[in-house]
């Protein structure tokens, strides 16, 4: 059990809240997928982005289990 | 205050915080109810005045109130070497509690103990006088409310209350002599319920499968499921149960500040009852009241409903007597359980369901599932009162969501047709909870009901029902729906300003959405429930027993709708019966956005003609 990982443990999906500093919409967008990517997430679902000139608030979400899976935290 | 047992110290409480010094001066005067001799520093004095004074005194302890923060751990190393150098550590613990102080940071600083800020009072004091702190409850000993209770159904408004009677007495003079299959499988269902005989099980399966769509056969026969429906294992039932037992609610907590406060719900519906339990579980602890159980949308468009313990991949769990049962089994005695069953043509046999398995309420509007979720009203109307008739035969009570109003239709037809319903379970024995919508709804956009602010316009609602009828009131649903965002902190705001204002209000239950309700693109997450609970009890905490004052507007709107009520209502009873008043787009045409639902038309048919 000490040596499962910490994403087995994580309940449904895992959201990243962050301020990625952009130049616009799209570049925000590309930014917060990119960062999915980088943080070894795979594709990454943005739920939320604003843009406010000087760069987006964004929430990303990555489900780690989906209803009806196999979750490895009841074991 | 203090016991033999625990000699009375003497204690010098410091607070070194600049400013923050609330804490250690309540943590000072329970001391001083227990008995102890405490002197109480001023904040932020210099160190060495500190060392002066605890030199001088012969104190038992010494508290420290300090957050951590930048710098701050160097200067509690350097305090803690100064009151060595002082030798009052030979004689003094030295104690230190704030935010961000851990056990083994005050260990390391060279403290004695150290609590962090969610350490309680009783905990402290008990290790000042050396012994266990009284034992936390593992749970809040809830009680389940029952939410009709204290309503009398007392139609205040004589005209409303003869116009309901006309509509109501002519729609189950209608009914007489009809029957649907949804009826039929209803009944054939509560016999193989409660039959022990084999062979008449088996014959009246197969009766009830004659009456099923073939996916539903497939199923039950040959567990061939619709798409991604499958049986949940033993093996995960049994990692459940494991889960459940081995786990415990941590400080268990309540959402109201106050008794008079609503009943707070959520929806369960993430398709997958070990996900609904344990999502469930962990919503309990965190004060929820009740569940609603949501279906699948396909479910309500098949003639039989599937059975056993199924887990589903989308939207909706299946509402299986194993699976309701299932909930049943492991959610709190108290927590109130109510199954949605007015979508589609299940209707009655999802109220017989719920009613075997235990639920408190169950989901039944005649109106909105004929406007807005897509049964035809007559097929509805039939099954409808069959599902009232079951849920007074189980005694439950049911709600009424008016959640055509979020189709387009005006709030006084909805309401209209809240009314009916509650009319229809007076005479069929059975007590309905009104659910006015309790949000930003489409008519009130476009007619700027709205504009200036989201009280008003709320607060006539519920001011116009309980000046019609004394019956209980629960608005969803959920509140805040249309003026949440996928932005999570605007989300529990809107949740929280909207429970604000219902408490004001003086409801009996509100249902709330989480977080993520905005955002459609996945199941919900436990983190996102959490968030508007979260929301929800500070609101309640911030309005305790104050009230939330409309502005003037408020009365007329609200004479406005039990004006058009009224009207809506005289119409209505011009028609032949309720189906008809629906057809006739009486309480929301298509103008309104609201159309007559096809699912299970021409299946009305004479009870002798089976």
């Amino acid at each position: 059990m000490e040596n499962s990982s910490a994403f087995d443990k994580i309940m449904d999906g895992l959201d990243i809240e962050t301020y990625l500093v952009c130049s616009d919409v799209q570049e925000g967008k590309r930014l917060a997928l990119q960062l999915g990517k980088e943080m070894n997430l795979g594709d990454v679902d943005i739920m939320f982005e604003e843009f406010d000139g000087y760069g987006m608030r964004v929430r990303l979400r990555k489900y780690i289990y989906k209803p009806g899976n196999a979750y490895r935290w009841l074991k | 205050m203090v016991t033999e047992k625990y000699q009375p110290k003497k204690i010098l409480c410091v607070p070194l915080d600049p400013v923050h010094d609330v804490g250690i001066k309540l943590i000072n005067a329970e001391l001083v109810k227990h008995g102890h001799t405490t002197e109480l520093l001023a904040p932020d004095l210099p160190v060495e005045s500190i060392i002066k004074k605890a030199a001088a005194g012969s104190y038992d302890f010494i508290l420290v109130s300090r957050t951590l923060g930048y710098g701050i751990a160097e200067l509690l190393a350097r305090f803690v070497d100064q009151l060595d150098a002082a030798g009052i550590r030979e004689r003094t613990k030295i104690v230190i509690g704030g935010k961000a102080v851990t056990p083994e940071l005050a260990a390391e600083l060279g403290f004695d103990k150290g609590f962090d800020e969610h350490a309680s009072i009783e905990n402290i004091t008990a290790y000042i006088e050396g012994r266990a702190a009284a034992a936390q409850s593992a749970s809040i000993q809830k009680v389940k409310k029952n939410i009709p209770s204290g309503h009398s159904y007392t139609f205040h408004h004589k005209e409303i209350e003869a116009l309901l009677e006309q509509i109501v007495d002519k729609t189950l003079r209608w009914s007489e002599g009809k029957t649907t299959p949804g009826i039929r499988r209803a009944h054939l269902r509560e016999e193989m319920l409660h039959t022990k005989d084999n062979a008449k099980h088996e014959q009246l399966q197969s009766q009830y499968h004659a009456l099923c769509d073939r996916e539903i056969v497939e199923g039950n026969s040959e567990h061939h499921f619709p798409k991604g429906v499958r049986i949940v294992r033993n093996d995960e039932l049994h990692d459940l149960e494991q889960m459940l037992t081995s786990h415990t609610p941590h400080n268990p907590v309540t959402i109201q500040h106050n008794a008079g406060q609503p009943l707070v719900f959520k929806f369960l519906g993430s398709g997958c009852p070990v996900m609904d339990i344990t999502h469930g579980k962990i919503c309990e602890r965190w004060g929820i009241d009740g569940f609603l159980i949501i279906n699948p949308s396909w479910e309500a468009r098949y003639e039989g409903l599937l059975e056993g313990m199924l887990t589903h991949e989308n939207d909706g769990t299946i509402t299986s007597l194993e699976n309701i049962r299932l909930m049943k089994r492991w959610l709190d005695p108290a927590t109130l359980l109510t199954v949605r069953a007015h979508r589609g043509l299940n209707t009655p046999e999802t109220t017989l369901l719920a009613g075997e398995a235990g639920a408190d309420l169950t989901k039944i509007d005649l109106v909105y599932g004929s406007l807005g979720a897509g049964t035809d009203p007559e097929r509805l109307t039939m099954d409808g009162i069959e599902s009232i008739r079951i849920a007074g035969k189980y005694k439950m009570a049911f709600d009424i969501p008016g959640n055509d109003e979020l189709s387009g239709v005006p709030a006084w037809k909805t309401l209209a047709g809240l009314l009916i319903n509650v009319m229809l379970g007076k005479k069929l024995g059975t007590h309905a909870i009104l659910k006015p919508l309790f949000c930003y709804g489409p008519h009130i956009v476009l007619n700027g009901q709205m504009k200036l602010n989201f009280v008003d316009y709320n607060a006539a609602k519920i001011h116009a029902l309980k000046e019609i009828v004394d019956c209980p009131i629960w608005p969803g649903e959920p509140i805040a729906f249309m003026t949440q965002t996928e932005d999570r902190v605007q989300s529990a705001n809107a949740t929280s300003y909207h429970a604000s204002l219902a408490a004001s209000l003086g409801v009996d239950a509100i249902t709330i959405a989480s977080t993520d309700e905005a955002y459609s693109r996945g199941p919900i997450s436990i983190a996102s429930r959490i968030d508007s609970i979260r929301a929800v009890t500070d609101a309640f905490r911030f309005m305790g027993n104050a009230d939330i004052a409309p502005t003037p507007a408020m009365q007329t709107f609200k004479n406005q709708l039990i004006e058009k009520i009224t009207e809506t209502l005289r119409a209505a009873a011009e028609a032949d019966h309720l189906p008809d008043a629906i057809n006739k787009g009486l309480l929301g045409n298509a103008e309104d956005g609201a159309y007559p639902g096809k699912f299970g038309k021409g299946t009305v048919t004479s009870a002798g003609a089976q």
